[in-house]
C-alpha cells in the first residue's frame, strides 16, 4: 500500500488492515517514522523513541491474530510531553526539568502499552502547559500544518497540547494523548482540524502526569475521528489506586454506543456562549451543527448559563495558585535543572537562582500570581472568593442538564492565529482564547471538540459538545452522527515535507 | 496599582523565585493587570454560597496507607550530578 495513504488512516481503520493482515505493525511504523523524520519545520516530536516502537511493532506483529491481542495492538501513538514515561526524557516542555528521565510510567501510558499500542515519542507542547498556542516552550513553538488560505505566516497549533493536535493533523501518529485543564485538547483540536476529548474529572488517572492544577487536570485523547476517540479513551480511562481522584466507575465500551440513534436527545443552546460575530462563516457552521442535529430527531432548547462571564477570572485565580503550590517541589536538589552557585550561596539561593533560570516568563507569573492570591490577607478576598464562585458555576450546569441532555457551544472564538500575535503586551489577551473552554474544566465536565469546517480563510474549526459527568457515551455518539453528517476531511497541504 | 514593588518582591520571595531589578516593572505590571481581570469576582454576593468540592470522598474507597520498600536509588540518583554515595548534595545548612 501507497505509505502516504496508510498514515492518513486513523488508529480505526489501521486497527482493521492490521487485523486482516493487509498491512504489519512494522510497516505502519516505518510509515509513521518516514513521516516524522521528513516533519522537523512542524517541531511536534521533541524526543523520538524509534528504536522502542520498532520493538513494540515486532512484538505486535507476532501476537496480532492470536488470543494474546489487545484492542491498540501495532497502533503508533504520540504521547505529549507531560505523561512521564519510564526511562525516556520527560521535561514537561521546561528547561527546570532538563533531562528528566523518570524512573516510572503514568498510569494513562501504561494502560496504552498494556493494549500493545507503540510509542513514536514525545510531542511537543506549552511549558508545564500553561499556554494556549504553544509558544511558552522551551522548544520553541509547533507549527500548524494548517495555512490560511494564500498565506505562508505561521499560524499556532494551540495550546497546551499543540504537539499532539499538529501531530496528528499531519499524519505524524494514528492518535496522541494530550491533557485538558483550561481548554488544552479542545482548543488545538479545534485549530488543527482534530477531534479533542477532556473527560470527566476523574475518568482518567492523573498519576504519572506532570501536575499543574490538579483539582482541573484530565487526561484525553486527541485522534482524528471520533470513532478513534472512543477506542483511545476506553484504553486510557479507569480507577486507579494510586490518584485518589480518580472514580471506581466501569468504564463502557464507546464505540459499542456511537451508532445509537440520537432522536429525542436534548441539545442545548446557552445565549452566553453566541459568537460576537453572527454573520461569520463560524456561526454559520455552527448554524449547521445545529440543523443537522434538528434533522436528525433532536430538540434545540435555549438555556442559560449566568455565571459564565466569571469562569476565565474563577479560573485565573483557582489554577495558578494550585499551580504554585504542585510546582513547589522544582528546588533543583534531586532532578533537573540546578543553577551555579557562587562560593558562599546558601541553599535558599540554590532554590531561587534555580527557579529563576529554569521556568519560562508565563511559568513564573503564573506561580507569582498564584502565590499572591493564597497569601495572608488576600485569601479570603481572591482563592477563597474563587472557590465559592466555582459552585455558582457547576450549579448553572446542574440546572441546565436537568433540561438538556447536551450543550452546543464553539470551541473557540476564532480560528487558528498567527504565532506572535497574541498576549505580547498583555497576558490577558491570550487567557481569553479558553473563554468557552474553562467553564466545563471548573465544573469537571466531560467536553469534545469535534471539526464542523473550514472558515473564510480556510482554517478549520471546532463545536464543542458538553455533557454531564460520565456522559462521555452520550458525546461521542453525537459527535459520531454528527461527523457522518459534516463529512470534513483533514487533509492540510503538505507544505513542510 | 494593588501591587506595588514591595509587594512583588515578598511574593517573589515566597516563591523562591529570584527576580532582577531590570525584570520586576514588568512582572508588576502582568500581575497588576491580572488582578485587575480577577477583581470581577468582586461583583458577585457570595455570603451564602459553599466553597467548591467534587462530592465527599469514601474513606473505604482509598487505599490503605501501607510501607513499601523502594530501593532502587540508582535510578532516582541517576537524575542527578549533584550526589555523594547514595544523598543528594545541597549546599551547607549548618554553621
Amino acid at each position: 500500500m501507497n505509505e502516504v495513504k496508510l498514515t492518513q488512516l486513523g488508529i480505526k481503520d489501521s486497527r482493521d488492515l492490521l487485523n486482516k493482515k493487509e498491512i504489519s505493525a512494522t510497516e505502519l511504523t516505518n510509515a509513521y517514522i518516514q513521516n516524522i523524520e521528513e516533519s522537523s519545520e512542524l517541531n511536534a516530536f521533541i524526543e523520538k523513541t524509534f528504536d522502542k516502537a520498532l520493538m513494540q511493532a515486532s512484538k505486535a506483529d507476532k501476537i496480532i491474530g492470536t488470543d494474546s491481542q489487545k484492542s491498540l495492538c501495532g497502533i503508533p501513538l504520540g504521547i505529549k510531553d507531560l505523561f512521564c514515561c519510564k526511562n525516556v526524557k520527560t521535561q514537561a516542555a521546561s528547561v527546570i526539568l532538563e533531562n528528566f528521565i523518570p524512573p516510572y510510567e503514568s498510569t494513562v501510558t501504561q494502560k496504552l502499552w498494556d493494549e500493545q499500542a507503540i510509542m513514536l515519542g514525545k510531542l511537543n507542547m506549552d511549558e508545564f502547559a500553561m499556554g494556549s498556542s504553544n509558544e511558552t516552550s522551551t522548544y520553541g513553538p509547533v507549527i500548524n500544518p494548517w495555512k490560511s488560505t494564500g498565506s505562508h505566516d505561521s499560524l499556532t497549533p494551540g495550546g497546551s497540547s499543540g504537539g499532539s493536535s499538529a501531530a496528528v493533523a499531519a499524519n505524524l501518529c494514528t492518535g496522541a494523548t494530550g491533557t485538558d485543564t483550561g481548554g488544552s485538547i479542545r482548543q488545538p483540536a479545534s485549530f488543527t482540524g482534530t477531534v479533542g476529548l477532556k473527560p470527566t474529572y476523574g475518568r482518567c488517572s492523573r498519576w504519572g502526569i506532570i501536575a499543574f492544577a490538579s483539582s482541573f487536570d484530565q487526561a484525553g485523547p486527541i485522534t482524528k475521528n471520533v470513532t478513534d476517540s472512543a477506542i483511545m479513551l476506553k484504553a486510557m480511562s479507569g480507577f486507579d489506586p494510586l490518584d485518589s481522584t480518580s472514580a471506581k466507575i466501569d468504564v463502557p465500551d464507546y464505540e459499542q454506543e456511537l451508532e445509537k440513534d440520537i432522536k429525542g436527545i436534548r441539545v442545548g443552546l446557552a445565549k452566553e456562549y453566541r459568537l460576537q460575530n453572527s454573520d461569520s462563516e463560524a456561526n454559520r457552521k455552527l448554524e449547521k451543527a445545529i440543523k443537522i442535529l434538528k434533522d436528525m430527531g433532536a430538540e434545540i432548547v435555549e438555556v442559560s448559563l449566568p455565571h459564565t462571564e466569571y469562569a476565565l477570572p474563577t479560573y485565573y485565580v483557582l489554577a495558578p495558585a494550585e499551580a504554585s503550590s504542585n510546582l513547589a517541589r522544582y528546588d533543583g536538589v534531586r532532578y533537573g535543572h540546578r543553577a551555579n552557585l557562587d562560593t558562599n550561596d546558601s541553599i535558599l539561593e540554590l532554590y531561587e537562582k534555580t527557579r529563576s533560570e529554569g521556568f519560562g516568563t508565563e511559568v513564573k507569573r503564573r506561580i507569582l500570581i498564584g502565590t499572591y492570591v493564597l497569601s495572608s490577607g488576600y485569601y479570603d478576598a481572591y482563592y477563597k472568593r474563587a472557590q465559592k464562585v466555582r459552585s455558582l458555576i457547576k450549579n448553572d450546569f446542574d440546572e441546565v442538564f436537568k433540561k438538556v441532555d447536551i450543550i452546543l457551544t464553539p470551541t473557540t472564538p476564532t480560528s487558528a492565529f498567527p504565532l506572535g500575535s497574541k498576549g505580547k503586551q498583555d497576558p490577558v489577551e491570550m487567557y481569553m482564547n479558553d473563554i468557552f473552554t474553562v467553564p466545563a474544566n471548573l465544573a469537571g465536565l466531560p467536553a469534545l471538540s469535534l471539526p464542523v469546517g473550514l472558515d473564510e480563510l480556510g482554517l478549520p474549526l471546532g463545536v464543542q459538545l458538553i455533557g454531564n459527568n460520565w456522559q462521555e457515551p452520550l458525546l461521542l455518539n453525537t459527535a459520531f452522527n454528527l461527523e457522518n453528517t459534516l463529512a470534513f476531511e483533514n487533509n492540510p497541504k503538505k507544505w513542510w515535507a | 496599582m494593588e501591587i506595588d514593588t514591595e509587594t512583588v518582591l515578598k511574593i517573589a520571595r515566597l516563591s523562591r523565585i529570584k527576580i532582577n531589578d531590570s525584570e520586576s516593572a514588568d512582572i508588576q505590571k502582568d500581575l497588576n493587570r491580572i488582578v485587575e481581570f480577577v477583581k470581577k469576582l468582586g461583583e458577585i454576593d457570595i455570603d451564602r454560597i459553599d466553597e467548591f468540592n467534587f462530592g465527599k470522598t469514601n474513606i473505604e474507597d482509598m487505599r490503605k496507607d501501607n510501607v513499601t520498600i523502594y530501593d532502587n536509588t540508582y535510578d532516582i540518583l541517576k537524575n542527578t550530578k549533584n550526589k555523594n554515595q547514595d544523598f543528594f548534595t545541597v549546599p551547607k545548612i549548618v554553621e
